[in-house]
């Protein structure tokens, strides 16, 4: 690799960011993104509320910023994307480089559909009435179609008219045409954000980074003022401290903070190597990830006030449904029972009329607001269902909907910036590829992730979205972190590294940052990898949620052989990078004679 | 005479009892939801909505059925409760103690629904013939599905960025291109600073391989 690199070329013509501040809102911009939205609020509801914060931020101090600290520092003294940074740290092991590159591709090519989806819900939120706000009427024109009724009319708006998704990975039909058009112009967007590398970027990320928490803001004061928004604040933030006797939440703890912050993927490499040499980003580093986590707390608060003005609304709308089916079936005057009575009725009519009250106890729902806050979704069922739902039933609700998914969007778009400047920024420093020009370069990379993530965009592609999801970037970002932090603590040497920084900043990292990479955050990141292989080998056959035409639901089904093949391949694939590319070093190294 | 007039009211009263029972073959359950529909506004259901409604209905059967003159006394009501629901069939004015089928009767009530609901400030939700589904709305199907004309608008407005990006940057790397030759020697200048600011860090930067032959042209 390193024969190819231009290690001193592109030294001092290298581009740079503007200001500080731009690399800063650049970083926030990547690390900030749907995660923060639509996995940590889940994450809390599951793990005991308020009390989940206590091992969020622990991990914070013990393995997020230690290890964001640690990638900034490596970039910014290399100067180099992570190909020839870990090359140039040790050669034997500059595949992780690679590896990270593999990882970033996978991720790019499978996020973007999420931006395309966003975009399909922003265009059709220009209509009068909401199209996921009420079932389509079927074609006899007697009632809605069937499917839609079984399920929500936001359940059958994302699964049908979206996604128009099969029942099983293995169907497949053609690609959703409006799907397509909205990657494609997902795609264009992304290279228009980086058509000049760090010049564009740079300058993009003024609002990708803010304008996200202006909305996040309004929909703040919204969700605050919504009818039983209460309910859902009081519910998340109450504490159950029993979960934190639960390992599973000390691991999940540690896995957000992890992922959200974008380890591994060598986007903090590439955005910290077009900085001036002396840039302070010990402070920078800090900065970021308490922003990072900040917004996670915050967007959880909105997330949480909107899950209880849902839930109480259901509720109430259960409670309607139940006082009219008492009225229908017993005659009684419409003023007669109202919502707040129900429960004295259902009583009164039981003891009344107790056979008639009998054959009514099947269509009797049972309206419980505690079971409506409880159902705890995460993922893209959070935002394009949950949300979506939730939405419809607020005054004025185009408008809200158009603000809620620009802000996916710039969320979404945001972190695409450090996805593809990840891969790109590698590349780049090999000489075959400087010599292009950075456009074209850029529009060929854009082009190829948009010509396979097309594939996301047939019946099947959601199944295959959700694989790239669970397996493209979770067990191979542990594994190369891990190795990371071990090469440079001890490979490296952690002596060596002081020496870099005290020549980057001024001053040596004090004692605490020495802890953390020596030994605190190795041993963090082995006790997850254990943790994801147990796991992985107890869970048996990995399964996928398939969406049921017929049920209107969710099933959870196998994945058939070529799923699992697959699965095993994503994960190989970025894996093998690294003991492959330390063979080859060690073989040319052994044919060819030391230089 | 007045002896027979009164036998004929009770003979009459009685047929329509007999030939109104609730869950009878021929006739409909009517549920209205006036206070739902219309809040402080409701109107209170009084024997003349009812005869209001039985008008409608003879004037629905009417539309329906041509020739046939419809009267409200056809229109028989019984098992009112205070729900505000009733069963009602209908007879044939040519023999009054027989009842018009139930296809005719929901045919009916179909074709003149809107006529119906609009005489008592309802809609298909708030007056209900239990039994007869609503037509619903045909759905508005534009001929431009309008998420594709923001779809349009949105990429129309980044194509014309890309455009004129890339084209600028043609335009600048043209401008290069011709002020190349005069900066050729101040490219010469620049080098050997480099040279000499790499010469002096090499000992901090860890290369294993460091291409230095680069520089030693100078």
């Amino acid at each position: 690799l390193h024969r190819f690199i231009d290690l001193d070329m592109e030294k001092d013509a290298r581009p740079k960011w503007d200001s500080p501040v731009q690399f800063v809102l650049a970083c926030v911009s990547y690390a900030v993104g749907l995660g923060n939205v639509w996995r940590f609020p889940y994450l809390c509801q599951m793990h005991g509320g308020g009390g989940f914060l206590i091992p969020y931020l622990l991990m914070l101090f013990l393995e997020g910023v230690p290890l964001f600290y640690l990638e900034l520092a490596i970039g910014q003294k290399m100067r180099l994307g992570s190909i020839g940074a870990w090359t140039a740290i040790s050669p034997y092991l500059g595949g992780m480089g690679l590896a990270s590159v593999v990882t970033s591709l996978y991720l790019c090519l499978y996020y973007n559909i999420i931006n395309a989806w966003s975009f399909w819900y922003l265009f059709h939120s220009f209509q009068s009435v909401l199209p996921w706000a009420e079932c389509p009427i079927n074609a006899n024109r007697t009632g809605p179609i069937k499917e839609c009724e079984q399920a929500t009319p936001t359940q059958y708006f994302f699964y049908r008219e979206t996604l128009d998704i099969s029942s099983s990975i293995e169907e497949n039909g053609g690609i959703h045409t409006g799907q397509a058009l909205c990657l494609i112009l997902a795609w264009i967007i992304t290279y228009l954000f980086i058509v000049r590398g760090v010049k564009s970027t740079g300058k993009v990320v003024y609002f990708t980074a803010t304008f996200p928490y202006v909305v996040l803001f309004v929909y703040l004061i919204r969700g605050i003022t919504l009818h039983g928004a209460i309910n859902g604040v009081k519910y998340m933030f109450t504490p159950k401290m029993e979960q934190l006797a639960n390992p599973t939440t000390w691991i999940n703890a540690a896995t957000q903070i992890f992922f959200s912050l974008g380890l591994g993927f060598g986007s903090l490499i590439a955005f910290s190597s077009y900085n001036q040499y002396n840039n302070n980003f010990e402070r920078q580093a800090i900065v970021v990830s308490l922003i990072n986590s900040g917004t996670s707390i915050f967007a959880s608060i909105v997330t949480f006030a909107i899950y209880g003005f849902k839930a109480t609304v259901n509720y109430e709308n259960c409670l309607e449904r139940t006082r009219l089916l008492l009225l229908n079936a017993f005659n009684l005057a419409e003023d007669s029972i109202t919502v707040d009575t129900v429960y004295d009725w259902i009583e009164k009519l039981n003891a009344t009329y107790p056979e008639q009250f009998a054959e009514l106890n099947t269509r009797l729902e049972n309206c419980d607001l505690e079971s409506e806050l409880d159902t705890a979704v995460e993922g893209t069922g959070l935002a394009f269902i949950v949300y979506s739902e939730a939405i419809k039933n607020m005054p004025l609700s185009q408008l809200w909907s158009v603000l809620y998914f620009i802000m996916l969007l710039l969320l979404g778009m945001g972190s695409m910036l450090g996805n593809v400047t990840a891969i790109i920024t590698p590349l780049r420093d090999f000489k075959v590829i400087s010599r292009m020009s950075s456009e074209l370069f850029n529009g060929l990379v854009c082009l190829f992730c948009l010509l396979l993530g097309l594939g996301f965009t047939t019946t099947s592609g959601s199944y295959w979205f959700t694989m790239f999801n669970d397996y493209g970037a979770t067990f191979s970002l542990l594994f190369i972190v891990l190795i990371e932090v071990i090469t440079v603590s001890y490979i490296y040497g952690i002596k060596r590294f002081e020496k870099d920084i005290e020549d980057m900043l001024g001053h040596r990292p004090n004692w605490y940052w020495k802890i953390m990479w020596t030994f605190t955050s190795p041993l963090l990141l082995i006790a997850l990898f254990i943790f994801y292989i147990i796991n992985y080998i107890k869970g048996g056959t990995p399964t996928y949620q398939a969406w049921n035409k017929e049920l209107g639901k969710s099933v959870v089904t196998e994945y058939p052989v070529f799923g699992q093949v697959f699965i095993g391949l994503l994960l190989a694939s970025s894996v093998s990078c690294v003991p492959l590319t330390a063979l080859c070093f060690h073989c040319n190294r052994k044919s060819s004679p030391v230089i | 005479m007045f002896e027979k007039i009164f036998f004929l009211l009770c003979l009459s009263t009685a047929l329509a009892e007999q030939l109104c029972r609730p869950e009878a073959s021929d006739g409909y359950r009517v549920r209205l939801s006036i206070k739902t529909a219309l809040g402080d506004e409701a109107y209170v259901w009084n024997d003349n909505e009812m005869f209001l409604f039985r008008a409608t209905l003879a004037f629905a059967m009417r539309n329906q059925i041509s020739g046939q003159e419809f009267e409200v006394s056809n229109i028989i009501v019984c098992d009112e409760t205070p729900r505000v629901s009733f069963w009602f069939v209908v007879t044939s004015p040519q023999n009054t103690s027989q009842l018009v089928d139930k296809e005719s009767v929901e045919e009916a009530v179909r074709k003149s629904r809107n006529r119906i609901n609009s005489a008592f400030l309802l809609t298909d939700k708030t007056l209900e013939f239990i039994g007869i589904p609503p037509t619903l709305a045909a759905p508005v199907n534009p001929d431009t599905p309008p998420w594709l004309i923001v779809f349009g608008l949105v990429m129309g407005a980044v194509g014309a960025g890309i455009i004129v990006l890339l084209a600028s940057s043609v335009v600048q790397k043209k401008r290069k291109n011709d002020e190349k030759p005069d900066d050729e020697e101040i490219d010469e200048e620049t080098r050997v600073k480099t040279v000499e600011n790499s010469a002096a860090s090499e000992g901090i930067y860890n290369r294993s391989f460091s291409d230095d032959e680069r520089f030693t042209h100078m």
